[in-house]
């Protein structure tokens, strides 16, 4: 496009390329052209807690230590008033009516200022009924750290360093990489925007044909989606509609895809582009509207049947089974896009964690020359923001939700959480669609910024790179062997 | 963003003397055990012993014998590392005579030589991240060290000029403050390309904490949030920094140059490029590192931690054969005088204190730097230019708490040296064979 740089409304705009090529327009029509142009945006808002998750402390004052203090300091800072009242907390813990007679341990961040300035009448302990939430994987940490993302649709930010373990089991166990210079990416924050988060889904030729009149023969059968997550259904003993009718909705607004029982689909008439259907037969009827639908297993018949009614198929593949015959099963029956499920800790029939079983996936395609014809979908064991990114550099185009959308929208889970289907969810009293629904657009819109991070920092401009590119990654027990090979004691180490 | 602050006031002198007082007088009854360790303090990294200790060493300039002041609970990197000290009847005695110098300038191109009495200096806080008393409380340590504190990327606050020969002026990819006098003042000059904290992804000062004099001096407007970029945007190859590095020796061809990179995959080609480049000194910022403000994301998943990147790059620059000729530099999660001796022995010639030193002068590693729900900064008036808190660290007290803390450190690493049986820090350089790993369990 041509833009003269005189701003006068009368001067024109020759358009020179694409399909318009040779329109003129005026300036003004160029520019309310250009602000059709919509940028991917999630819309986020503040939805405050409807369960209102344990304080992270519990704050205890000894009433006779304060008012010994008081009367003390009454008469040594007679007059100073603002002396008297001072309070060692800035976060309001002592501001309500009678000061620290009746703390708000709501309010307290653990600073221990209070604690370290009174040690003789002020405690403050952490709270026993935040830890407790959870299990060994979906850990109280992460817990709270989706409540937040939730709550504010933002990406966590505090200050000091990291306070955990080192490296550690699961992806904790897997650093991502950076680039220190050289970047497609180079703009910090600033730059983050212009990376893509889209990915695709469905059947990509590894490459083009061509009839004798330059068209395409085989044209890419597949969709998009603009975040490399999806929702997974829910629990089968969740009987909720308004969790289901949610994760539609959520689906729809940030333009990704909700998994969900056909059977549910069609009785709450959930149809429509981001909603996927998951069927036992080709004979299950779907709604107008749907692009795409998931087999429960690999059924070759039904398959194809269902292709051949133009929808893309998506088979799922339990990885409690033989999920590596499963797989090369389905994908030489045809299917082209398979859905690894692990249990909830990331973990396949044989304890394999996610990070090795993908990969392990994602390579058996690569090494049979058809990576970029399947696409690749994981869920379970995804806890937390940075699993996003790990699970895609283990092999997968996109990635599933599952529990963590119930922890969104502040779901309890009690029981053995471990299991597909076995935990025991219990939502909020006054749990409403309209509150879920933001909390689950929130906590996509954080991960999704999360991601940015991540790839931001690699200098990576879009997520499909991404996937399967182990070199973007460093495994704590590689970089460990390396650095302490030598040192004596070490595992397998120098004597 | 715009932030609208609350009306700031500064404290009276009464309200300073009761602060000052109750403050002082709790570090201390938790430092000498005579209050319970408060249950919520320490975490794995900085276990509440460490922190004790710390606050022990800060006001007696001793080591203590009632915590562990050597390691954390990580379970793994420097807390899994011990020493294997040769027999007791074979210990040197311990005195001044254990060399704990650093130097800085190995490149024998007639610079001047810089050797600060240990091999440790502090790293860069800014000003705006911390306040000017902050600032000047390690500029003052430092000088007493014959060491050094970076500015990090805020600017040169007027006070500094009177610390010049300690203070190291920071250029980051944001540019803030950054001026010819400030340039021509100092010793060293540091690049910062990236921080471990949050490798790859700029810096981020909140609106809350760039009050007049901040955004002042780093040619903003108040209460604006202030974003440094990633990377330096004119800066695509070696060659592009080696024009950087030209352009600050024209300024000050005395200084010396540091160049500060995170623990990327490839951290052993940066630093070889970056010696190629002109650098006497590289700077690895770990991916435990500290930070004023930085995504959770970004701590704990993005590059390495430095125990693995040390001895990748000491070994890399044997290997090309310029080890001898540049002073490697380690930080980010570097806690302890024992954390120091470790990183020496896997490779590093020094280190870099940032934690260290606010935990010194009182930190509790609460996470509220950044502003927290406040809105003000740490209310241990570390972190904050809040026109009160500000005033609960004084510079005479933060300087003497930074004093003894570091002599105690000089006084574990020559204890740590003599029972080595080494008279000098820099014979512990890449000495693995000194170290042992301990497996299995929890270490």
């Amino acid at each position: 496009m041509v833009l003269t740089t005189e701003r006068e409304p009368e001067h024109e705009v020759v358009i020179e390329m694409s399909e318009s090529k040779g329109k003129v327009l005026t300036l003004e029509q160029a520019r309310a052209r250009a602000d059709t142009y919509l940028r991917y945006n999630i819309d986020t808002m503040e939805t405050a807690d409807r369960w209102k998750i344990p304080r992270r402390f519990n704050v205890k004052v000894g009433k006779f230590g304060l008012a010994k203090l008081l009367f003390k300091e009454f008469f040594k800072y007679f007059g100073h008033w603002e002396t008297v009242f001072s309070r060692p907390c800035t976060y309001g813990v002592f501001s309500g009516p009678v000061g620290g007679f009746s703390p708000r341990p709501n309010l307290c961040v653990g600073c221990l200022r209070c604690e370290v300035q009174h040690p003789d009448f002020v405690t403050v302990t952490p709270n026993g009924e935040l830890r407790a939430l959870g299990d060994k994987y979906l850990t109280w940490r992460h817990i709270s750290t989706i409540d937040e993302e939730a709550r504010k649709g933002s990406v966590p930010v505090r200050g000091q360093g990291y306070r955990g373990r080192f490296g550690g089991p699961g992806f904790d166990g897997m650093f991502t990489d950076m680039s220190e210079i050289v970047r497609p990416s180079r703009d910090g924050i600033h730059g983050r925007e212009l990376i893509g988060t889209q990915v695709d889904i469905g059947k990509k030729p590894m490459h083009l044909e061509f009839d004798g009149n330059g068209a395409i023969c085989n044209e890419p059968e597949m969709m998009t989606i603009q975040v490399p997550f999806l929702y997974s259904a829910p629990p089968t003993n969740l009987d909720d509609d308004r969790v289901v009718e949610i994760m539609a909705s959520a689906a729809a607004k940030v333009d990704t895809l909700a998994l969900l029982p056909v059977d549910v689909v069609n009785r709450l008439e959930l149809g429509g582009a981001n909603v996927a259907p998951i069927v036992n037969c080709a004979g299950c009827e779907v709604p107008e509207g749907t692009r795409l639908v998931e087999l429960r297993q690999w059924d070759e018949q039904a398959h194809d049947a269902l292709e051949n009614k133009g929808l893309l198929v998506s088979v799922a593949i339990d990885m409690s089974g033989d999920w590596r015959a499963d797989m090369k099963e389905a994908r030489l029956g045809g299917a082209s896009i398979l859905h690894l499920y692990a249990d909830h800790h990331g973990l396949d029939g044989e304890d394999g964690f996610l990070m090795d079983t993908l990969a392990e996936a994602h390579t058996n395609l690569v090494n049979a020359g058809i990576r970029d014809e399947i696409t690749l979908i994981g869920s379970g064991g995804i806890a937390g923001a940075d699993h996003l990114p790990k699970a895609i550099i283990s092999g997968l185009d996109a990635v599933g939700l599952d529990h963590s959308l119930l922890v969104a929208m502040q779901a309890r889970l009690s029981g053995d959480t471990k299991e597909r289907n076995s935990a025991t969810v219990q939502l909020p009293d006054d749990f409403d669609n309209a509150w879920g629904l933001q909390r689950v657009v929130n906590l996509s819109c954080s991960w999704r910024d999360q991601m940015l991070e991540i790839l931001g920092a690699m200098g990576v401009r879009e997520v499909r790179r991404l996937r399967g590119e182990f070199g973007r990654s460093m495994r704590c027990s590689v970089l460990e062997a390396e650095a302490f090979g030598e040192i004596e004691g070490y595992p397998g180490g120098g004597d | 963003m715009v932030f609208s602050p609350s009306e700031p006031k500064a404290p009276t002198p009464t309200l300073m003397s009761k602060t000052l007082h109750l403050m002082h007088d709790g570090l201390n009854a938790r430092a000498f055990s005579k209050a319970p360790k408060p249950e919520a303090l320490g975490d794995a990294r900085w276990t509440d012993d460490l922190i004790l200790a710390t606050w022990f060493m800060a006001e007696t300039g001793e080591m203590p014998e009632n915590f562990n002041y050597m390691t954390g609970k990580s379970n793994g990197g420097f807390d899994r590392l011990d020493f294997k000290f040769i027999p007791e009847q074979e210990w040197l005695e311990h005195g001044e005579h254990l060399d704990t110098r650093l130097n800085l300038n190995r490149r024998d191109d007639g610079r001047q030589q810089l050797t600060p009495d240990l091999p440790i200096y502090g790293g860069g806080m800014s000003y705006g991240s911390v306040s000017v008393n902050v600032m000047m409380a390690r500029a003052r340590n430092a000088k007493r060290w014959n060491s050094f504190m970076s500015t990090g990327e805020g600017g040169y606050p007027s006070e500094l000029y009177g610390m010049k020969e300690n203070v190291i002026t920071q250029v980051a990819t944001g540019y803030f403050g950054v001026e010819e006098k400030s340039i021509k003042a100092t010793p060293i000059v540091e690049f910062k390309y990236a921080q471990g904290a949050k490798p790859g992804l700029g810096g981020h000062l909140l609106a809350a904490k760039a009050g007049e004099e901040v955004a002042k001096i780093r040619g903003s407007v108040p209460f604006v949030s202030l974003f440094s970029p990633f990377p330096f945007h004119s800066t695509y190859s070696v060659e592009d920094h080696m024009k950087h590095i030209d352009w600050i020796q024209t300024i000050n061809p005395e200084a010396l140059i540091s160049v500060k990179v995170s623990t990327p995959h490839d951290v052993d080609m940066v630093a070889v490029g970056s010696f190629y480049a002109g650098a006497h000194i590289i700077h690895l910022d770990g991916s435990y590192g500290g930070t004023g403000a930085a995504p959770e994301i970004a701590k704990k998943n993005i590059a390495m931690p430095i125990e693995l990147a040390i001895p990748k790059v000491h070994k890399f620059l044997i290997k090309e054969g310029v080890r001898d000729k540049v002073t490697l530099i380690a930080s980010g999660g570097i806690r302890t005088a024992d954390d120091v001796a470790k990183a020496i022995a896997l490779g590093a010639d020094g280190v870099v204190f940032g934690t260290s030193d606010l935990v010194a002068m009182g930190c509790t590693r609460c996470s509220n730097c950044e502003g927290g729900p406040s809105g003000r900064g740490c209310p241990w008036g570390l972190t904050t230019t809040d026109i009160e808190l500000k005033e609960w660290v004084q510079q005479d007290w933060g300087e003497e708490r930074l004093y003894n803390f570091y002599a105690a450190v000089q006084w574990r690493l020559r204890d740590i040296m003599r029972k080595l049986g080494l008279s000098a820090i820099g014979d512990l350089r890449g000495r693995t064979d000194l170290l042992r790993y301990i497996s299995g369990g929890e270490a």
